[in-house]
């Protein structure tokens, strides 16, 4: 039975399993662009390091589509 | 073969308000005139950042685009007028920027950017400022950019946002760096016409502290622009150890 923690994600407060990846929570919320920019406490996670990178009780994380319109 | 000769007075009256900035002065002037610019696009951020560009009295730029205008261009592109419907952008646009500013000299290249002729397009241009509607082409201008060593001005909208981040290679992250997946192609993004305005405004404002060697750019910081409650947010971005593109020990891959 996993615990859950409060993390903040695009500023909402959501519960998610402790240690979960960023590529668990691109799925869980899910976040479909190819090219999503991914926010961890105010730093760019590299999209090779989602499957590694955890999160823990409040940390904030923003995704974020690209703009490729011009 | 650079231009020495001091500003004419008509220069001098012409540019008189950026002159007497001390960022600027006399000097910068002439390092605006001895300028080459190349602008990826003339639509929705194109027009605002060719417009900026001839203005300041930057003496070249290179214009390049496929496309014709259309109808519902008009909204945001305002480099093209509504009798200009049906024609080649390019020729729209040098027909504005001519009569905006006789002095700068525009060339106009009416055919789509491609891997085949992106080298030949950029030339010896100083910069690149990217004015493009998808991240294919965007590629092919991060690539020239890192080939040839020269800043490469990325600015994107979509819907009330837009983003900006000056990438230099060498000392700062690339677009694949932050973009390595192959983007599927979104058309006809809806965007209200000041976000295209605003995001290319910065991204103006960028060249032109870059040509006239300002600090303060954004390097390794990508602007995000939300125009839905106005706020500007950045976030921190880092060269990616596994780019393909500008890590050091796969260059020469390209």
């Amino acid at each position: 039975m996993s615990r859950y923690v409060d993390v903040i994600v695009n500023g909402f407060n959501e519960k998610v399993p402790e240690n979960a990846t960023i590529s668990f929570l691109i799925t869980h919320f899910k976040e479909g662009d190819a090219d999503l920019i991914v926010e961890h406490n105010g730093q760019f996670v590299y999209p090779q390091k989602y499957a590694a990178a955890t999160v823990s009780a409040g940390d904030r994380i923003e995704f974020i589509n690209p703009n490729f319109g011009g | 073969m650079k231009n020495m000769t001091k500003l004419s007075s008509e220069e001098y009256i012409r540019y008189n308000r950026q002159i007497i900035l001390p960022e600027v002065g006399e000097e910068g002037q002439e390092k605006l005139r001895n300028a080459k610019v190349f602008i990826a696009g003339v639509g929705g951020l194109g027009s605002v950042s060719a417009y900026y560009m001839a203005a300041a009295g930057v003496g070249a730029v290179k214009i390049a685009d496929r496309d014709r205008v259309n109808p519902d261009n008009l909204n945001r592109q305002i480099l093209h007028h509504s009798q200009d419907i049906g024609k080649p952008k390019t020729a729209s646009a040098l027909e504005k920027l001519r009569q905006l500013n006789p002095h700068c000299h525009v060339q106009a290249v009416q055919e789509e950017i491609r891997e085949e002729n992106i080298m030949e397009f950029v030339g010896d241009c100083q910069l690149i400022l990217d004015a493009t509607d998808n991240a294919e082409t965007r590629r092919l201008l991060n690539r020239a950019s890192v080939s040839k060593h020269i800043p490469f001005i990325y600015g994107g909208i979509n819907g009330l946002n837009g983003m900006v981040t000056t990438f230099i290679p060498g000392e700062t992250a690339c677009f694949e760096c932050l973009f390595p997946h192959k983007a599927v192609e979104k058309t006809s993004v809806a965007v209200l016409g000041p976000v295209a305005g605003l995001t290319a405004s910065v991204q103006s404002m960028e060249a032109l502290k870059f040509i006239l060697g300002m600090g303060g750019l954004l390097k390794n910081r990508l602007l995000y622009i939300q125009c839905s409650d106005m706020t500007f947010k950045e976030i921190n971005i880092r060269k990616n150890p596994d780019c393909n593109i500008c890590n050091t020990a796969k260059k020469g891959e390209i």
